[in-house]
Formats: structure tokens, C-alpha cells, sequence
């Protein structure tokens, strides 16, 4: 399965790939990493991913819009949004726009993985 | 001037303590007061980032440590790259996970920018922030670093 990493923070894009990289999710393959919604959709349009992570606060456009967006283009396609804004309005909103899965910053390895896996099994 | 009140000033520490602890697993010291009446400078360090607020909150959460703590962070989060350029993207998010977190005390009308990284210099933060900011103090391992909550009600 193809994976687009999309964050603003270059540690967390990197915290992520290696973390999915040392697990046994060994079928997920990183096809690029964006650090902005408008770098996220030109990624997107070369490689049609079928998971996306997907932070929230980023410059030039959010990962609401961006989820939209990625979601009108290729509306198979499973993103999990991995964002510090924990209330649960952000979570809905992001839910409603497309996106299958939350998950709340900061994370443990174990968190992540189960959050993949979850995505994945559905 | 700050107008927090007790569970407000909390939900700062809640998530600066979680950040800690999911990243390391490790509890981390704290000390809180107001700048003012509590005599605990806004202590600056080496590296600062911030987050400024809109929406029903005006003013800025500020972090700052020193680099040495932020590249002990990194590699125990397994960081290869611990350069200047990550130490900075590492306290932004730092930043952006404790407000991002506290926003859910405050509702999603506290608007949050994307973080604002740099270098500082020594007492930088208590020439920037007013003088009822709160300071929070953290031990981590060895190091200390400080968050300041200079924020504000609007309604």
C-alpha cells in the first residue's frame, strides 16, 4: 500500500515513516512527504496514495481543506488525520470531510501502529 | 494582562507533562507561577518557538530550551538528524502539541497558528511577554525549559 506522509514538522514526518518501517506493517510503502496542503496535493496527484496521513495545522492550506480535496479527487483513498488539536470538534470536522481515522499528537509507536492497523483491516 | 483562571492555567500543564511522557515515558519536574507575583522569571534558552492565538483568545504560547536538551529529546525519540534545522522544527512542534492540546479545555474558538521558530538570546523572552504571563518550569533529566502562556480572553 502506498503511503503520503503530510506534516509541517520535518521530525514528525520522520518519526512516522520510521516507525511504520520498524513495524510488521511491512506492506506500506512511503511514496513522498509534504510539508503543506498544496505539497500534499501535487504529491497526491503523482502517486494517488491509498493512505495519507494528514496533520491539520500546516501552512498555506490546512488538512481539513486538504482532506476535502484529496477526498473529491480519489474518494477510496484512507486518511488519517494526525493532529495536536484535541478537541473533538476538529475531529468531527476532519471525519466529515473524509477523512477515516483521528489520532491525537503526541503519540506512542504502539498508538500509531494500531491506528494503521485499524485503517487497514477495514 | 492574563485574566486564566486556575483549570485554564492546567490545561497547559496537563499537556506540556503528557508531551513529555508520551514521547519518553519519563514524568517530568514542574513549577508554575505568574511572572509577577511569583517571582519566577520567563526564562529564555537557546532555541524558542511560539504559537500565536486568535479566535476568542488573543497573545502567544511561547516554548523555550536549551539545544542540548532538544537533541537529547531526538534521540530518544530515534531522530537521526539532530542539526539546527531539526532542534527548531522540534521546539515548534513542541509548541504546537501543548497548545493544540490545551485546546481542548478551551473549545475550538482558540485558534492556533502554525509555530515560529528561533534562536535566542538570553532574557529575549522577558523583554517580549507582559508581565502577568504565566511561566511554566520543567525538568527534564538534567535540563530545565520553560513554557509562557501570555494569553488572553477576548469575550
Amino acid at each position: 500500500m502506498k503511503l503520503l506522509i503530510v506534516d509541517d514538522s520535518a521530525i514528525i514526518r520522520s518519526r512516522i515513516a520510521r516507525i511504520l518501517n520498524d513495524s510488521r506493517l511491512k506492506s506500506i510503502d512511503v511514496v513522498g512527504m509534504a510539508q503543506n496542503g498544496m505539497e500534499a496535493i501535487s504529491l497526491f496527484l503523482q502517486n494517488t496514495p491509498d493512505i495519507v496521513t494528514m496533520d491539520i495545522t500546516m501552512p498555506k492550506m490546512d488538512g481539513v481543506d486538504c482532506t476535502e480535496k484529496m477526498i473529491s479527487l480519489y474518494p477510496e483513498c484512507n486518511i488519517l488525520v494526525i493532529s495536536a488539536l484535541s478537541d473533538k470538534a476538529t475531529a468531527l470536522k476532519a471525519l466529515k470531510k473524509g477523512a477515516r481515522g483521528f489520532l491525537y499528537k503526541p503519540f506512542t509507536d504502539e498508538e500509531l501502529i494500531a491506528a494503521f492497523l485499524e485503517l487497514t483491516n477495514s | 494582562m492574563s485574566n486564566l483562571n486556575e483549570s485554564d492555567i492546567q490545561s497547559f500543564i496537563d499537556a506540556v507533562s503528557s508531551f513529555f511522557f508520551q514521547v519518553t515515558q519519563e514524568k517530568v519536574g514542574i513549577r508554575a507561577a505568574y511572572l509577577v507575583e511569583g517571582g519566577i522569571p520567563a526564562t529564555t534558552f537557546d532555541l524558542t518557538s511560539y504559537i500565536t492565538l486568535s479566535g476568542a483568545f488573543t497573545g502567544r504560547v511561547y516554548f523555550s530550551a536549551p539545544r542540548v536538551m532538544v537533541a537529547h529529546l531526538l534521540l530518544t525519540m530515534q531522530e537521526p538528524d539532530r542539526g539546527d534545522e531539526r532542534l527548531l522544527d522540534a521546539v515548534g512542534e513542541i509548541a504546537n502539541t501543548i497548545s493544540g492540546n490545551a485546546r481542548k479545555h478551551f473549545g475550538e474558538t482558540m485558534q492556533i497558528s502554525v509555530p515560529v521558530t528561533q534562536a535566542t538570546e538570553h532574557d529575549w523572552l522577558n523583554s517580549v511577554v507582559s508581565p502577568r504571563s504565566y511561566v511554566i518550569l520543567v525538568k527534564w533529566k538534567q535540563y530545565r525549559a520553560s513554557v509562557v502562556v501570555d494569553i488572553q480572553h477576548t469575550d
